[in-house]
């Protein structure tokens, strides 16, 4: 006997569907090749496969671009002789450390400072900044300190953004009243004011201030849009449902209405990511943001500010063109993602 | 009825001629000298001041009893307030000072409306209150010890929490109301230096009394000119004293290249220029701009921006075509390393801290910093006193020099060991860290990279911590900058000047090492009473040896002053001592507009 089976009919979810929109935009597709590949590189440089020799002084110093040219010259750091320490007159001093520098020297006799011979590199291939570091490798490390600053600080700032506006929507009332009061305040200020009197505040150069100060300043958007999915989902059927079945507080916030309200949370922290990779550069640039150790391009462009009246244009094109790129792929790619989960959209 | 008529034709005619001459007299534009300085002000009570941009504002504002002669070089004392040089008697150790009849300070409502005269008991009042300690005055080492009763009423306020103003203090005669005799408790012949800077102008007690609390933001004086419009750590427009008496310029010299300034500015009163507009510019990039804009009328050009105004020793020829003219001095100036004593990490005068702090001192390459940030306009220096200065010692060599690898092999026998990190610990384990103050500014961030190489070179953490100038200050009068790359211009040209920015009383003061040995201000204290010579050069270098064995500080660069200066600013000639000299300068206000 033959057995027949009906395929049951098949109904993509939300995500499926999302997914196929995605794929379609070729534009879409595209930024997300340029994001992820800038996401490789910082991964890259994060695990030290690459640009891990960033701060090394391989070439003159402004050494200028050029793809070809792999000449070396000696560099101007004249190798210069040590005076020796005996013939130094201490006029009639105690020197304490007499002992201990004369027991060194005997046993590392040194005349002479080591001889400077190393060469070092005419061109590079983006051009050498004021110590001789290669602008593109510096690059390469900056857009670890970018992306980094600008998903974390945007997971931290979409984290808290979700949890005020799913409490302030959900229960609303004074709870709503209080959180409101406290997101007014914080938009009252102008955002970048802000940001520098925390930054003035606190004092402490790090990528960690400035993902903390990120973060904590930019949960405002997402804050008032989750608040409104709240306010909507709360009343309805399956919450309610929810709620007659016994589930809590916190299952229906968390388990039940959350999912829902995905799509905008997702489209907002990729929002914030180009956000806040702009404010990274924008406070790095200011002074306020990586300490010295610490490459990004913010303090590229720092550097090139003054170089640019020198006329030393390339530390200048590396961080600005790859800064333009990402933030202009990234921003596309929310574009995209924005109208793929909207289910309003019409394949 | 002709007659009527010439009449009226005549009158029309008078008529017309005045309007005219008034509404041209009206139509005359300001002459405006626009400046920026490079860091805030800090607030203009002279006696609180320590930072040379607000010394070059309150050099306009307030009148010190004498000044250096504008043109003249090497640079020379002349009267200012006083009538004429002071009668020095006693072997130096009586000095009497005639005031000049007839200067006002400028209008305050304090004065109520009336017109205030600076009398001797002003000049004494302003000196005293260098001993109040509550002003903690920067400039205390210029009167201290110095005078007679007078370093007594400071100690006598030190302990009652109040100075007595009304106290008779025999050092301070006033032998009239246009005389000040001052008595010495020794020989000191830069006595007359002292007198001569900005943060002794003189100030009217009313004033200081009646502003209590907020004396800085109440600058009123007998200079030149006065506070217009302040907007702080903004912008600031000095405007005429209309209280200014007559004064003419009438510097001479004989040097060729002061007759062209010569010839322009005699016999022309003092002030020529309006008003001028300081504007606080901390990046040196916009000042130049500006300055190409003809927004700035005098730009000092920082090192890095060298290559682009200079030709080897020359101004650029597209900037000698549009007139631009430019004036080079090597500034009577150090920059230095200090590391402050009192530091947790990095202080102490045990061998292990004193071998810490001279490795760390050994770790720098000046010469890649005159090379990479300074573009070749300093030198290194390794005297604390300059050149130009009485006591400088042009062949004197550090005990302190660049030699990464002598450091290194120095922390490792004190037992500075590196951990897996490659980074150094202390002998107990404990962490191992120098905290680097520097300001905001770019050229700063280049100094804090120079200091991470340094460091890295000998495996010791790089931390920074960035401070707004009048902050840096602060923390530095409380002994809290633990390393600093800090630099002094003279004030008056003697080694003196310079070697007081370590004398232990002066902690909290202008010794921001925090450095106190006895040995050392002994040795110091010797030299104040000794005038310029061998014997007292002998004893500068002990000091200076000294300093690097205790490994406080390492004397770093000197550096050369290169001033651009706009065609229509008539009368510049940079002054290696004078902070300002705006009062000495005209405006060729048709060529500006030009």
């Amino acid at each position: 006997m033959n057995h027949t089976t009906t395929s049951p009919s098949f109904s993509p979810s939300l995500w499926n569907l999302a997914c196929a929109r995605l794929v379609r935009d070729k534009i879409g597709m595209l930024s997300l090749g340029i994001v992820l590949f800038f996401i490789l590189l910082s991964v890259g440089s994060f695990t030290g496969l690459i640009a891990q020799n960033w701060d090394e002084e391989i070439a003159v110093n402004y050494a200028p671009p050029s793809f070809l040219d792999t000449s070396k010259e000696h560099t101007d750091t004249v190798s210069r002789p040590v005076i020796a320490r005996q013939q130094i007159n201490l006029y009639g001093l105690h020197d304490p450390l007499s002992a201990v520098l004369n027991q060194i020297e005997l046993a590392h006799p040194q005349d002479t400072m080591p001889p400077n011979d190393e060469k070092k590199l005419t061109h590079l291939l983006l051009g050498a900044d004021k110590w001789g570091r290669s602008v593109a490798l510096k690059t390469i490390k900056g857009s670890e300190t970018s992306i980094m600053v600008g998903l974390i600080a945007a997971i931290v700032a979409t984290c808290i953004g979700t949890v005020l506006g799913a409490l302030a929507g959900y229960f609303g009332g004074w709870v709503d009243d209080l959180l409101n009061w406290f997101y007014n305040v914080f938009t009252a200020i102008p955002y970048l004011l802000l940001i520098f009197a925390i930054a003035a505040v606190l004092n402490q150069k790090g990528v960690t201030t400035i993902i903390l100060i990120l973060g904590l300043t930019g949960w405002t958007g997402v804050f008032r849009l989750i608040r409104a999915e709240y306010l909507k989902h709360r009343q309805r059927e399956y919450v309610l449902a929810a709620k007659a079945m016994g589930a809590s507080h916190y299952r229906r916030m968390f388990i039940h209405i959350l999912p829902n309200t995905f799509h905008v949370i997702l489209v907002q922290l990729s929002i914030n990511v180009v956000g806040f990779i702009k404010s990274e550069v924008i406070l790095s640039f200011l002074g306020f943001g990586v300490p010295v150790d610490v490459v990004s391009w913010g303090s590229m462009l720092n550097e090139a500010q003054n170089e640019l009246v020198l006329g030393i244009w390339w530390q200048l094109l590396g961080a600005g063109a790859a800064m333009a790129i990402l933030v202009t792929a990234f921003s596309v790619l929310t574009d995209t993602l924005r109208d793929a989960l909207d289910p309003k959209v019409v394949a | 009825m002709i007659n009527h008529l010439r009449q009226l034709v005549i009158n029309s005619t008078i008529l017309f001629v005045v309007l005219f001459a008034i509404s041209y007299a009206e139509a005359a534009p300001l002459k405006v000298l626009h400046l920026s300085l490079s860091a805030a002000e800090t607030g203009f009570d002279p006696v609180m001041t320590s930072d040379l941009n607000t010394a070059a504002i309150e050099e306009q504002i307030f009148e010190p009893l004498l000044t250096y002669d504008y043109l003249a070089r090497p640079v020379k004392l002349v009267p200012r307030l006083a009538q004429g040089m002071p009668v020095i008697t006693d072997h130096g150790k009586t000095w009497l000072f005639t005031l000049k009849k007839g200067v006002y300070f400028s209008p305050d409502p304090v004065f109520k409306g009336k017109r205030r005269e600076v009398r001797a008991q002003d000049v004494a009042y302003t000196i005293m209150r260098f001993m109040d300690p509550k002003n903690r005055s920067p400039y205390k080492f210029l009167v201290d010890h110095k005078i007679v009763g007078l370093d007594q009423l400071g100690e006598r306020a030190k302990q009652t929490g109040h100075f007595d103003y009304d106290a008779n203090v025999p050092g301070l005669e006033v032998v009239g109301p246009y005389q000040l005799k001052i008595h010495l408790t020794g020989t000191d012949y830069n006595f007359g230096h002292a007198m001569a800077q900005p943060m002794f102008g003189i100030v009217a007690r009313e004033v200081i009394e009646n502003y209590a609390g907020d004396t800085a933001s109440h600058p009123v004086g007998s200079g030149p000119y006065m506070i217009g419009k302040w907007i702080r750590s903004a912008s600031i427009s000095l405007i005429k004293n209309p209280n200014f008496r007559d004064e003419v310029w009438q510097f001479t010299s004989t040097d060729p290249s002061d007759q062209d300034i010569i010839r322009r500015m005699t016999g022309k009163k003092i002030p020529q220029i309006d008003e001028v507009d300081l504007q606080i510019v901390e990046e040196s990039q916009s000042a130049y701009l500006s300055f190409l804009k003809g927004e700035l009328d005098v730009f000092g050009v920082p090192g890095q921006f060298a290559p682009i105004v200079l030709s080897g020793n020359q101004l650029k020829p597209k900037l000698k075509e549009q007139g631009i003219q430019l004036t080079r001095l090597v500034d009577p100036a150090i920059t230095y390393y200090f590391i402050n004593i009192q530091d947790p990490i990095l202080g102490g005068m045990s061998v292990q801290r004193i071998a810490l702090r001279r490795a760390i001192l050994m770790s720098i390459n000046d010469e890649e910093m005159i090379r990479v940030i300074y573009k070749g306009q300093a030198f290194r220096e390794a005297f604390p006193i300059p050149e130009g200065v009485n006591g400088h010692d042009q062949h004197y060599q550090s005990l302190i020099q660049y030699n990464p690898k002598e450091a290194n092999d120095l922390l490792d026998a004190m037992g500075f060991m590196r951990g897996s990190d490659g980074y150094r610990r202390q002998p107990d384990g404990g962490p191992l860290y120098v905290k680097y103050t520097t300001s905001l500014t770019s050229q700063d961030r280049d100094l804090e990279e120079i200091m991470k190489k340094s460091l890295d070179r000998i495996g010791i953490h790089f931390v920074s911590e960035k401070l707004k100038f009048p902050e840096i200050i602060r923390a530095e009068r409380q002994c809290r900058v633990a390393m600093r790359l800090s630099s002094w211009i003279a004030d008056y040209p003697d080694g003196d000047n310079f070697m007081q920015l370590w004398y232990g009383p002066h902690t909290h003061e202008n010794n921001a090492s925090c450095y106190q040995n006895s040995q050392w201000d002994k040795l110091y204290e010797k030299t104040e009473m000794l005038p310029d010579s061998p014997e007292r050069d002998d004893i500068y270098k002990q000091l200076a040896r000294l300093l690097e064995i205790d490994g406080v500080t390492k004397v770093s660069t000197s550096h050369i002053r290169n001033v651009l200066i706009q065609p229509w600013v008539i009368g510049y000639k940079a002054h290696p001592i004078l902070p300002s000299t705006w009062s000495y300068l005209d405006i060729d206000t048709k060529q500006e507009a030009h």
